[in-house]
């Protein structure tokens, strides 16, 4: 997928249904993520922001709708699946790491496998990433030895040595301490600066005003409104979306 | 006075000594009680019967055995069938357990259906009676005349005839390990990480220890080769009785065929248990990095779930250890039946049963030992776990 870089936005999202049981998760979502771009999505708990981001990556099964991923269609296609998930890096709330293997081979295992990369170039690209996220002197401690701000530091990393081509995140920061949070925004904003195509999942609205280039609130399983930063938190006119901002930004 | 007994230290040290004390009693008064008794009974106690010829047979061993040899041998006859039934055993179990505690864990709606119903009814009959009823099942199966064969295997009432290659003790005993070291050794090469490879891709590797280890076991087997003999000696029907290859007598497989299939529904919850304790988190990452489902599993879940099981893993090994003492209700001459009969022989009871309790603590200490060590090497390391 890599040699074929298909034309077209990065993520399609078509008439996205999603249910739980009977319970109505997602309700007709539409939304086009271009190359490049930074989308930050917000709202409030139980809106879907979360399911819609995991529907990105098949982490849950759509019910019905369409999703595109660089031009490849997420379906019921084991490939497709593979071929996507290997494009589609994720960083997720708790950060997921696997506690059974180093900070190094966290980030190794998976270029090796998924990509049959040599085992040096992969440890040169791990030790790259890890410096890209300021603890390259943790590569050789296991995830339980390491503070939740510099374990989620190591989740990106070991994301962005796949060499994906779209990060997912999954609120990041909400299980960090305070001031790990600042620690693991600042890596995300490089990483934003740099070009990268990111669906952030967050309620960090600092975050979404320093490098967003647009921001979606949800409510009920549905895109209520969606604006550049600056609009958004200004001169909204959605009165959910303004009664949700006094809420996150009133203190 | 009065203050001293108000100190706290003092009362401590006070109620220390009162305890030693009257446990030092106890014990004494044992041992003079028990002494006077025998005494009485014109028993001589010690040690020396061990080397005293039994007089009796065992009906099964690994080692040779002669009613001429002393009971020491025949000790030591006794812990080697324990042990190899207890192996045998645990061994099964384990498999038995895997796949029933994999099936309770499976999304198939069947598998899980059955696994459920196997823990069950096997985990809620008592192991005596599991015993019981596969030594009628394996009594009752064809005589030798019409014994079912396979591979050079025969299978009667009379027992389970097994091809052995026609080699010395010591060369048959150091080409079993060395066929164990060709299991064993894949495994460890697979897990190290002294080697270069990362875990998972050290195939060929792991292949060429697994083909050493069994090169050795064909030179081994080749050397060690009685001269004049086939290399494999196949049972064969002979008259009325099966002759050749090695006998493993109803007892054993019944007992072994009794303890897999209890110990496996025991060690089938362990299994599931230990499944279900990965987190979901950690697989939804590995998902996420595209790893394939069998590598999430052989990577992530598996290995983290085998942390999770361990611990309670060694405690059903001891434990399904000590039930080879079923042993003495069908009549397979383990450990406790070897020294039940060395107490109607001889007479000379607390010997011998301190020589049965030293010989179980001995074996199940080692096991515990060797699972302790196993775990403190695999053991997550720090304590910021979380998902």
């Amino acid at each position: 997928m890599n040699s074929t870089l298909p034309s077209g936005p990065a993520v399609r999202i078509e008439g996205l249904d999603k249910y739980y049981g009977s319970f109505h998760a997602l309700r007709k979502i539409n939304l086009s993520v271009e190359r490049g771009e930074k989308i930050v999505i917000c709202g409030p708990s139980g809106s879907g922001k979360s399911t819609l981001i995991r529907c990105v990556n098949r982490l849950e099964q759509h019910n019905g709708g369409r999703i595109t991923v660089l031009g490849t269609e997420l379906n019921d296609d084991v490939g497709n699946i593979d071929g996507i998930r290997r494009e589609v890096g994720m960083v997720f709330q708790h950060f997921n790491l696997f506690p059974h293997m180093t900070v190094l081979e966290n980030c190794m295992i998976a270029p090796m496998i998924v990509r049959k990369r040599p085992r040096a170039e992969a440890e040169t690209t791990a030790r790259r990433f890890l410096e890209k996220v300021r603890i390259p002197e943790q590569a050789m401690k296991f995830p339980g030895q390491l503070s939740g701000g510099q374990q989620q530091r190591v989740a990106i990393a070991r994301a962005l040595c796949m060499q994906p081509q779209i990060m997912l995140f999954d609120e990041p920061t909400s299980a960090l301490d305070p001031e790990m949070i600042a620690e693991v925004l600042d890596v995300m904003v490089t990483l934003a600066s740099e070009g990268m195509t990111m669906i952030c999942v967050t309620h960090e609205m600092g975050f979404a005003r320093r490098a967003a280039d647009r921001v979606i609130f949800m409510d009920g399983g549905e895109i209520v409104e969606q604006a550049p930063p600056e609009e958004f938190f200004t001169s909204s006119r959605n009165e959910r979306t303004r009664q949700f901002l006094s809420q996150v930004l009133g203190h | 006075m009065v203050s001293l007994l108000r100190n706290q230290k003092v009362r401590n040290a006070l109620l220390q000594v009162l305890y030693v004390g009257s446990l030092a009693g106890m014990v004494l008064a044992c041992v003079m009680i028990a002494r006077r008794n025998l005494a009485e009974q014109g028993i001589t106690s010690g040690f020396d019967f061990l080397f005293k010829s039994t007089g009796w047979d065992v009906n099964f061993s690994l080692l040779p055995a002669t009613a001429n040899d002393p009971y020491w041998w025949y000790f030591l006859i006794g812990i080697v069938n324990t042990l190899f039934l207890g192996s045998t055993g645990l061994i099964l179990a384990t498999i038995v357990g895997t796949i029933v505690g994999l099936a309770r864990t499976s999304s198939n709606e069947l598998a899980r259906l059955l696994g459920r119903t196997y823990v069950d009814i096997f985990r809620n009959i008592p192991l005596i009676l599991q015993v019981f009823f596969w030594y009628a099942v394996i009594t009752h199966l064809p005589t030798p005349r019409a014994a079912h064969e396979a591979f050079g295997i025969l299978l009667s009432s009379r027992g389970l005839y097994v091809p052995i290659p026609n080699v010395g003790g010591v060369a048959f005993a150091a080409a079993a390990i060395a066929l164990i070291a060709a299991i064993a050794l894949p495994v460890w090469l697979g897990r190290t990480s002294r080697l270069n490879q990362p875990v998972g891709e050290r195939l060929g590797i792991q292949l060429t220890g697994a083909a050493a280890a069994l090169a050795c076991a064909v030179v081994i087997l080749a050397v060690g080769r009685l001269p004049d003999l086939a290399l494999l000696d196949f049972p064969a029907l002979q008259g009325l009785n099966i002759k050749g290859g090695l006998r493993i007598p109803p007892e054993f497989s019944a007992l072994a065929v009794a303890i897999a299939i209890y110990g496996g529904s025991y060690i089938a919850e362990i299994v599931r248990g230990g499944f279900k304790a990965v987190g979901k988190g950690q697989m939804e990452a590995a998902q996420s990095l595209g790893l394939s489902p069998w590598r999430v599993f052989t990577l992530v879940r598996l290995p983290l779930a085998l942390r999770a099981m361990l611990p309670i893993l060694a405690n059903q090994y001891v434990w399904l250890m000590k039930a080879t003492t079923m042993g003495i209700a069908v009549g397979f001459t383990d450990f406790f039946m070897i020294v039940a009969l060395t107490i109607n022989h001889s007479g000379q009871t607390l010997e011998a049963i301190g020589i049965l309790m030293a010989g179980f603590l001995a074996i199940n200490l080692s096991l515990a030992a060797v699972f302790n060590r196993i775990n403190k090497a695999i053991a997550l390391k720090g304590n910021q776990l979380r998902g």
